[in-house]
């Protein structure tokens, strides 16, 4: 699946100035780290399927359906079985079932949840030069900026050859998928050589063709579109401060943790 | 033969010395940093306004290096000892940056996948005008003719990973025209691109030429280079001449002994004693019929041919077949669509078809790579359901278009052994194995080398190797000499035809029509999934119908024997026609 998904949809989210997505995507992450209690966080997850849905990026959502259900269930089983606050539920031989365990667990595997769902949502909304531009708005260097959208561009080319060359060694008879699991680490280490080679010849053509096309004359080039900041755009940042504040509120009286 | 370079002074442009030139280089010289002789050695030329120069050569002659001085990556970004001077529309370039350059000389590049950087095209030709300051509006401008004058007008919003790789290629040659630049560069445009694409890029290169614009065009089809203004062939780094196309393309000689493909009308025309230099297949015929009037045709279509037809295989007796296979990636459309496709002991099959058009995804079910939806795959007259690709790689080989994918060990006899050893054969037969394959690819005296420091020829035949030792019984070649020279083209192909003769059956993916006029005995033809041919060479370029549904365009001597009547392969067996009817 191709890393960067933008969709390409007219709705208020997608007109966002480039900057309140970015500072969006922020926040999102903020509020989530000082909560951990599920109910706490139901809100916030609500909150993003909804703009999931009025913005079209649902689909990018069920592409990673089993990511979302893997992180949520298997944290909540790990802290289940490490983190053992109160007294126990139900008293089995060697497990014992803590209602603070599951909801602890639960917490933590809607908050992966809910910061991997906001950058899906982040990068089904926002174009790389968007994202490049919200960058710089934050003041964040132009050259940093580009190279790090750039990275979602790449990135799934290089996915794309470790798949070939590992076709290649197994052509060769290489079975990636024989012994202990280090043994398979080990075999897929084979394909590190290859895929490294590639990317530095990929880098070095790309940034070749870069400075061909100008890149790095201008400390801040000019933008093709422009981006005002609309009325919208201050009632957005109004509400993202208001969320923002909202969860940190929510930590500092002591609703948001599990166990006081 | 050792090459004396041209001095500058020798090398004066088309147009007269108080003209303002679009390109002036004086005495031009590097040598990279990791090199061990000179990559150019004292190039100069002159390009008039609005001249087209075409640059020909071998791989490692110098043609690139020549481009990246144009535009200043050469010193600044390719570390190196450089000498000598570039004017661009009469304004020195000594001590700028290669950004400071882009506004006057535009390049493209040939890997049109690492020139592009946006998600949409308009954002794309924007990317240049807003990296050198310009205004929205002056931007918004220049979009549009941008746009149209490489024929993706309405594209605007288009994803360029969705664009085929002509339009690609089209559209990094729309970024650079919005710049307006004194001169256009492009290095090898066409090389990665199928017959369809190349054809695209060749019609916008001659319109551009037509609106005056100055263009520098580096290429390995001389024939696309005919209508250049002036061509200058180069070798070993030195320019060893420099002219109008009719003067240097009629060197035959000269271009073989380059690594250069002769145009093969002038080929033609030169084995008939007539020489001179045919700019088109009409100019070529009608001084064959000045030449040779009895031979002026009747006009008549041409007449079948006796040829001996490849024996039909069954699935049974075929070394491998593909049964009925139809495919599609999850979720995607139809990428095979019911093909049946057999391959008999020593074959040589050559594999045709637009990008995209399912050839390798063909090849890939064939050595287990993927697996059918509906249909099956047998090897040697076993289903190979349930068979991993490992498991019979000894049987069925595949060598990937790009030999880095294989690629991977210290040295050249590590990557040819670790097939063996996979295998896990005794070591004196590992060793006797890697000494037959190298040999047989001629890379045995580079058995300590790292195969990253090979050239591409070398590493390519490599890639053979690697899987050679393993001794297929079929041996499956992707795009084997893409990227090559005429001379390393020829090279390998005359490796598998070696290995033919040897008992290996061979498939061969390729876009060049020559390759399959001159090597291979059978064609098969997929389109948008299908298999639209299968058969004889002769009786493939033949159809005219099907070449043309195919957008396959036959070697132009196989053009030009068509006029008269005649189906001929080569420009030798057009000559030999030709003296005997005559």
């Amino acid at each position: 699946m191709p890393l960067y998904r933008y969709i390409e949809r007219d709705t208020f989210v997608h007109r966002m100035h480039p900057t309140v997505k970015v500072i969006a995507l922020m926040v999102m992450f903020w509020s989530v780290y000082w909560v951990d209690n599920p109910v706490a966080l139901l809100p916030l997850g609500f909150l993003l399927l909804f703009i999931a849905v009025i913005t079209g990026s649902s689909g990018n959502f069920y592409a990673l359906r089993w990511l979302f259900i893997i992180l949520i269930t298997s944290t909540t089983l790990m802290w289940m079985a490490t983190y053992r606050p109160g007294p126990a539920m139900v008293h089995m031989p060697k497990v014992n079932i803590r209602k603070a365990s599951i909801l602890f667990g639960l917490g933590k595997g809607i908050k992966l949840a809910e910061l991997l769902a906001a950058s899906v949502l982040f990068i089904s909304t926002t174009k790389v030069e968007e994202f490049t531009i919200g960058l710089a708005k934050l003041r964040v260097p132009y050259r940093v900026g580009f190279a790090v959208s750039l990275s979602f561009r790449l990135a799934p080319l290089f996915v794309d050859s470790a798949l070939t060359i590992v076709d290649a060694q197994r052509l060769r008879g290489y079975e990636f998928g024989e012994g202990s699991i280090f043994e398979r680490m080990r075999r897929y280490a084979t394909v590190a050589i290859p895929v490294f080679m590639g990317a530095l010849r990929k880098a070095n053509s790309m940034a070749m063709a870069l400075e061909a096309r100008g890149f790095g004359r201008l400390a801040r080039p000019t933008t093709y579109i422009d981006y005002p900041f609309r009325p919208a755009d201050m009632v957005a940042f109004a509400a993202l401060f208001a969320i923002g504040a909202g969860y940190f509120l929510i930590y500092w009286t002591g609703y948001g943790a599990v166990v006081a | 033969m050792k090459i004396e370079p041209q001095s500058s002074s020798e090398i004066i442009g088309a147009a007269g010395a108080d003209t303002e030139y679009a390109v002036e280089a004086v005495d031009l010289s590097f040598t990279y940093q990791d090199g061990v002789r000179e990559a150019l050695r004292a190039v100069g030329f002159k390009q008039a306004r609005g001249e087209m120069i075409g640059i020909m050569g071998a791989s490692g002659a110098g043609k690139s290096t020549l481009a990246k001085c144009l535009n200043r990556i050469i010193p600044e970004f390719e570390g190196g000892s450089f000498s000598g001077a570039v004017s661009i529309g009469g304004r020195p370039l000594d001590g700028l940056r290669v950004c400071d350059v882009a506004a006057d000389v535009g390049m493209v590049f040939q890997d049109f996948e690492a020139q592009l950087f946006s998600t949409n095209v308009a954002h794309e030709v924007a990317f240049a005008m807003e990296q050198i300051g310009m205004d929205r509006a002056t931007m918004n401008q220049r979009m549009t003719p941008a746009l149209e004058a490489v024929g993706l007008r309405g594209f605007e919003h288009r994803d360029p990973t969705s664009l085929s790789g002509g339009e690609k290629q089209r559209l990094a040659i729309a970024s650079v025209l919005a710049l307006s630049p004194r001169v256009i560069v492009l290095d090898e445009p066409t090389t990665d691109l199928d017959p369809e694409g190349k054809a695209e890029v060749f019609a916008l290169i001659s319109s551009l030429r037509e609106r005056g614009l100055s263009l520098i065009v580096i290429e390995h089809e001389t024939e696309e280079l005919r209508r250049s203004d002036r061509v200058i062939l180069m070798r070993e780094g030195a320019v060893i001449s420099i002219g109008p196309p009719a003067e240097v393309m009629t060197n035959l000689e000269l271009l073989e002994q380059s690594g250069v493909h002769p145009p093969s009308l002038n080929r033609a025309l030169a084995m008939l004693g007539i020489g001179g230099h045919a700019e088109s297949v009409d100019e070529a015929y009608s001084a064959i019929v000045r030449a040779y009037p009895r031979l002026e045709s009747s006009g008549r279509s041409i007449a079948p041919e006796p040829e001996i037809a490849p024996a039909q295989t069954s699935s049974a007796a075929a070394l491998a077949a593909v049964e009925d296979v139809s495919f599609n990636y999850t979720g995607g459309p139809r990428v095979l669509d019911s093909v049946s496709l057999a391959i008999a002991p020593g074959d040589f099959l050559a594999i045709v078809g637009q990008n995209g058009s399912g050839k390798t995804t063909l090849a890939k079910h064939i050595v287990g790579l993927l697996r059918p939806v509906t249909g099956r795959v047998l090897l040697d007259g076993r289903d190979r359901a349930g068979l991993r690709a490992a498991e019979t790689a000894r049987e069925a080989a595949y060598v990937f278009q790009n030999p880095d994918h294989q690629i991977f060990a210290a040295t050249v006899w590590d990557e040819v052994a670790f097939g063996p050893r996979n295998f896990k054969l005794a070591p004196d037969e590992v060793e006797r194995r890697c000494v037959e394959v190298l040999d047989a690819v001629a890379l045995l005296a580079e058995r300590e080398s790292d195969p990253f420091l090979l050239s591409k020829g070398e590493r390519q035949r490599l890639a053979v190797a690697s899987v050679l030792a393993l001794r297929p019984r079929l041996l499956i070649l992707d795009e084997p000499t893409t990227g090559l020279d005429y001379r390393e083209q020829r090279r390998m192909m005359s490796l598998v035809t070696e290995l033919n003769r040897s008992g290996i059956a061979i498939v061969v993916i390729t876009h060049t029509p020559w390759l399959v006029a001159e090597y291979a005995r059978r064609v098969a033809l997929i389109r948008k999934g299908r298999k639209l041919f299968d058969g004889g060479v002769r009786e493939f370029f033949a159809d005219e119908e099907l070449l043309k549904t195919a957008s396959f365009r036959p070697p132009e001597v196989t053009r030009l024997a068509r006029r008269f009547g005649r189906l001929a392969l080569s420009p030798r067996e057009f000559a030999d026609w030709v003296k005997e009817r005559a």
